[in-house]
């Protein structure tokens, strides 16, 4: 069975992308989208030894939101379950932000800098010794690269006519991305999501144009959003590749 | 991924997949439908919390003369065939 | 007592907004809905997140 697929970016960023792709089954939509969720390993705060805290919470609070600080994760040079250490030392009066951590590892870093972890008052202390280890998002949701990744079906738009005459002007809402008939792609937030914007005066039909997906990737920037997907993709490549040598043993 | 087989004739097949999820399988079952000489496929998986079996079982039923697990080898190389087509096709774009 | 670092119902990460948006609109007399348009927090599972948050170090540090 050939696979012909064709890809489309509706908005493309680092962090943030929509993008169209032709010639897909449900089947495979879905498996990548769970892949991209599930399966893509991220590095992420795991174990935390601390030296000294006497901010005004718990160790495992604290231990809890360096989890949830992203770190940049170049998968070539990681494999599931290598640490990397980060520390931080900072006295108060002064708030610790995800950016005071130093990494013991250069490309290891917070991927966002302004988090802030704790403020600390006159005379607190917090310092600190932490293991982050690549693992995927089945283990924990900390290790999820992808956030709020879905997929909709592109639908095509067609006027069939005019509106009648004394049309009640009821909004037609709808989201998502269309295809108008001159195969123009345009995403319904451009025009309020009410296609009686777009089209006025105007009948429109709308249908589900078969195996065209709409993909909306973001990522919680451990990655682009390009080695999300690829990542994605490759590790059902993998699977099958080990599946077909297993079973033809 | 540990493969154990249940039951295995010349023209079915159930074996279990253990470590892998709809993920996998329905993009496996999806491919397996498509597949020349394979008259059924599906896969049945219990929830995590249900106790017992809670890996996958695919089940494969081929037409005469086609043996399942080439038809799952076959299935499982136009899965890949279908990886490399969509990363050639997302790099391009 | 902090901000969250995620959003609870996404998991985005929102906490790297939250002292520009508390300099703007809470101590300053910006319009949030704006802020957070700039900041880009868009959905509204990120956007109540910053809304109802309030910080508690202050209240709870003098109980240390």
């Amino acid at each position: 069975m050939a696979h012909d697929f064709d890809v489309e970016f509706i908005e493309r960023g680092d962090r943030k992308a929509r993008f169209l792709v032709r010639g897909l089954t449900p089947a495979i939509a879905n498996g990548i989208r769970r892949a991209m969720i599930a399966d893509v390993p991220t590095l992420s705060i795991d174990s935390v030894r601390f030296v000294e805290n006497s901010s005004v919470m718990f160790d495992e609070m604290i231990a809890l939101r360096l989890g949830l600080v992203p770190l940049t994760t170049s998968l070539d040079d990681f494999e599931e379950g290598d640490e990397v250490t980060l520390a931080l030392d900072v006295e108060g009066p002064a708030t610790a932000y995800s950016g005071d951590m130093v990494s013991s590892v250069e490309y290891v870093q917070p991927a966002d800098e302004n988090i802030p972890i704790i403020e600390l008052k006159e005379g607190q202390h917090l310092e600190f010794e932490a293991d982050a280890v690549l693992d995927s998002g089945k283990s924990h949701a900390k290790h999820q690269g992808g956030v709020a990744v879905g997929y909709r079906h592109l639908q095509k738009v067609e006027v069939v006519g005019d509106t009648p005459e004394f049309d009640d002007g009821e909004p037609n809402i709808l989201r998502g991305v269309i295809e108008t008939e001159d195969g123009e792609l345009i995403h319904t937030d451009e025009f309020g999501n009410d296609l009686t914007q777009q089209f006025p005066g105007k009948e429109v039909e709308v249908s589900d144009v078969p195996g065209a997906f709409v993909f909306h990737v973001e990522t919680d920037g451990s990655f682009t959003v390009e080695e999300l997907v690829l990542r994605a993709v490759e590790s059902l490549g993998l699977r099958a590749a080990e599946l077909e040598e297993k079973v033809s043993v | 991924m540990e493969l154990r087989v249940i039951e295995k004739t010349d023209e079915e097949l159930r074996i279990e997949i253990a470590g892998e999820d709809h993920t996998f399988m329905n993009v496996l079952k999806g491919a397996l439908l498509e597949t020349e000489g394979v008259a059924a496929a599906t896969y049945d998986v219990n929830p995590e919390q249900s106790g017992g079996q809670t890996d996958p079982i695919l089940s494969v039923k081929t037409e005469a003369g086609v043996d399942p697990l080439d038809a799952v080898a076959e299935g499982a190389r136009s899965i890949q065939a279908m990886t490399d087509s969509f990363r050639d096709a997302f790099t391009a774009a | 007592m902090m901000i969250p670092v995620r959003c609870f119902t996404c998991g985005n990460v929102i906490a790297e907004h939250w002292e520009e948006f508390k300099s703007r609109a809470r101590e300053g007399d910006e319009d949030p809905g704006k802020v957070l348009d700039e900041l880009g927090v868009e959905r509204h599972c990120c956007r109540r997140m910053m809304v109802s948050h309030k910080d508690l170090v202050d209240v709870v540090s003098p109980y240390q």
